[in-house]
């Protein structure tokens, strides 16, 4: 097992982590969580594939990614706030309207 | 590459295991701090995978700024944020779902790797000069349009705060002339 194939397995293994606790927790904060998993998983694929092809684009194209997952942080943290402020239970499942 | 085996198994074994406990911790605040422990494994690996400044990044944005305003979000939220225990039927679709996903991600990468080119295993053109180049050449419009992206995610995180408040702060309610002066303490 080369140490290609071990980044290559963890970023995978990371991935299925961050999909299963995304769809496990009924908390807002704890599912942004783990889709910064997914996240962080794609970003360490883009960069073993830079290592693998030599690149210094797939570099640059990680660190747009870094700057996407604070903007969604940003946005999804605002979100669970403002929809659980004048709640007790912070749970996705009680937030079924959408009205604009 | 070979001789790096070792470190990155180190690391690749503190993301797996902190990224489970980032999905099995039962309270928000125990999770954000294994959040912190895996942005930091994650950022050795990209040191390890001579990308520095990826991983400088990592732990300026991830470590430093990311996992910060979840910590501040966590002492915000009701009860102490936590959470009621997932239901059986939850656990089960996530494990099929993850079990699922995993496979069909291995099946996805199991063809061959694509041989290695030249310049990864001089793996010394990697460096600071070479990928700023790319930000400001292939690359510089999605760079530039972070600016922006970064812009309207501040906005609409203060125009999403304000839509859910009670009452306007700005207008104050008129106080009639009949009505007995009380004390008012405002939050």
């Amino acid at each position: 097992m080369s140490a290609e194939v071990l980044v290559l397995c963890t970023s995978a293994g990371l991935f299925a982590i961050g999909a299963a606790g995304a769809l496990l927790h009924r908390h807002p904060v704890a599912m942004l969580m783990a889709i910064e998993i997914m996240l962080n998983a794609a970003n360490l694929l883009i960069v073993l594939a830079a290592r693998v092809r030599g690149g210094a684009d797939a570099e640059a194209a990680a660190l747009v990614v870094l700057v996407v997952a604070a903007a969604e942080a940003v946005i999804g943290l605002a979100l669970a706030l403002a929809l659980f402020r004048n709640k007790t239970r912070p749970d996705v499942d009680q937030a079924s309207e959408l009205r604009g | 590459m070979e001789g790096l085996f070792g470190p990155l198994a180190v690391g690749c074994a503190v993301a797996l295991l902190s990224a489970l406990g980032v999905v099995l911790a039962r309270r928000p605040i125990y999770a954000a701090i294994f959040l912190l422990a895996h942005s930091l494994s994650l950022a050795g690996l990209f040191a390890l995978l001579a990308a520095a400044m990826i991983a400088v990044g990592q732990v300026i944005i991830y470590s430093g700024a990311i996992v910060v305003l979840f910590l501040f979000v966590v002492t915000l939220l009701p009860s102490g944020g936590r959470e009621l225990a997932p239901t059986s039927g939850r656990v089960m679709a996530a494990s099929v779902a993850a079990g699922g996903l995993l496979i069909a991600l291995f099946v996805g990468f199991g063809g061959p790797l694509p041989p290695t080119t030249p310049a990864a295993t001089a793996a010394v053109a990697l460096g600071v000069p070479a990928v700023g180049h790319a930000l400001f050449g292939s690359l510089l419009v999605s760079f530039e349009l972070t600016a922006p992206l970064l812009l309207v995610a501040i906005i609409g995180a203060v125009v999403i705060w304000r839509r859910h408040e009670p009452e306007s702060r700005t207008a104050p309610r008129p106080v009639r002339a009949t009505e007995p002066r009380r004390l008012v303490i405002h939050r």
